[in-house]
């Protein structure tokens, strides 16, 4: 299934409920069901090899140089102000 | 703080019983990121007003894709330094720090990438609480909010406000608003190539 289609349902959903003005609390069910996606991610990494050391290594230079590169971004435009 | 240690303990625990056991769930992972993106659509469905946004002027709706686009442009330079495909790469980087969606979304199609797009998303997000306060000594504080990505809405709001002030407040949430809009569309585009 495309992700684009319970997004977009989802959207929907969420205006009409803000236009009848009902409003519905979802924080608990989004908690759950982050936990239950993130626990089955780990699983389905857990089955096959990874090298910590470069997981570690590429999450710190993918970190670091996508806020680089935002802050660097911001300051041409704030610059320009 | 408290929901970040359950976030990592599901992940260590689901990694664990993944490596000793190797169960089959079926297409349950597929089920909960279904769910998960239909409750976050209907969360911004109850939420998203351009209006308000419009009100703050122009460095508030520019800086959301400014962050976007330098994200974008620091993955590609990753992906070129780690030699990792651009499309794995740019992924990961599209997520502005938005890791537990991120994550899931990229682990559709590799569960290497997936974990890495979930790692680098949460580094960033320490990392933006670690440096902010400092680096806003350099950098103008409503620009600084950039490093925060999708963050600057929810987790990161709080160490913002307490160091840049109530009107830098203003400017973060908006920031991770759009940004928490527009991330939903933009990794799942770039994982079509």
């Amino acid at each position: 299934m495309n992700i684009f289609i319970p997004l977009l349902a989802g959207l929907l959903i969420g205006y009409l409920l803000r236009k009848k003005g009902r409003r519905v609390k979802v924080d608990l069910p989004m908690s759950a069901a982050l936990l239950f996606l993130i626990f089955f991610m780990g699983v389905e990494a857990g089955k096959v090899r990874i090298n910590a050391f470069w997981l570690l290594v590429s999450s710190i230079v993918f970190a670091a140089l996508t806020i680089a590169g935002s802050v660097g971004i911001a300051l041409l435009m704030g610059g320009r102000r | 703080m408290r929901f970040l240690v359950y976030v990592l303990s599901s992940l260590l625990a689901g990694i664990a019983l993944g490596h000793f056991y190797s169960p089959q769930f079926g297409n349950l992972y597929e089920v909960m990121l279904y769910l998960l993106i239909f409750i976050i659509g209907i969360e911004l469905g109850q939420n998203f007003r351009l209006k308000e946004i419009r009100k703050l002027g122009g460095l508030a709706v520019k800086l959301p894709f400014g962050t976007l686009l330098g994200s974008i442009l620091g993955g590609l330079l990753a992906s070129l330094i780690l030699g990792i495909e651009l499309r794995w790469g740019l992924a990961v980087a599209a997520g502005c720090g938005w890791y537990s969606l991120t994550g899931p979304l990229i682990a559709q199609y590799s569960a290497v990438y997936g974990t890495l797009g979930f790692l680098a998303n949460l580094t960033r997000e320490i990392f933006t609480v670690l440096v902010y306060p400092v680096a806003i000594k350099r950098i103008r504080r409503e620009l600084a909010v950039s490093m925060g990505g999708a963050t600057t809405m929810d987790t990161t709001l709080p160490i913002m406000t307490k160091f840049g002030g109530s009107d830098v407040a203003l400017i973060a949430f908006v920031h991770g608003f759009v940004l928490t809009a527009v991330v939903p569309f933009v990794v799942p585009f770039i994982l079509q190539f």
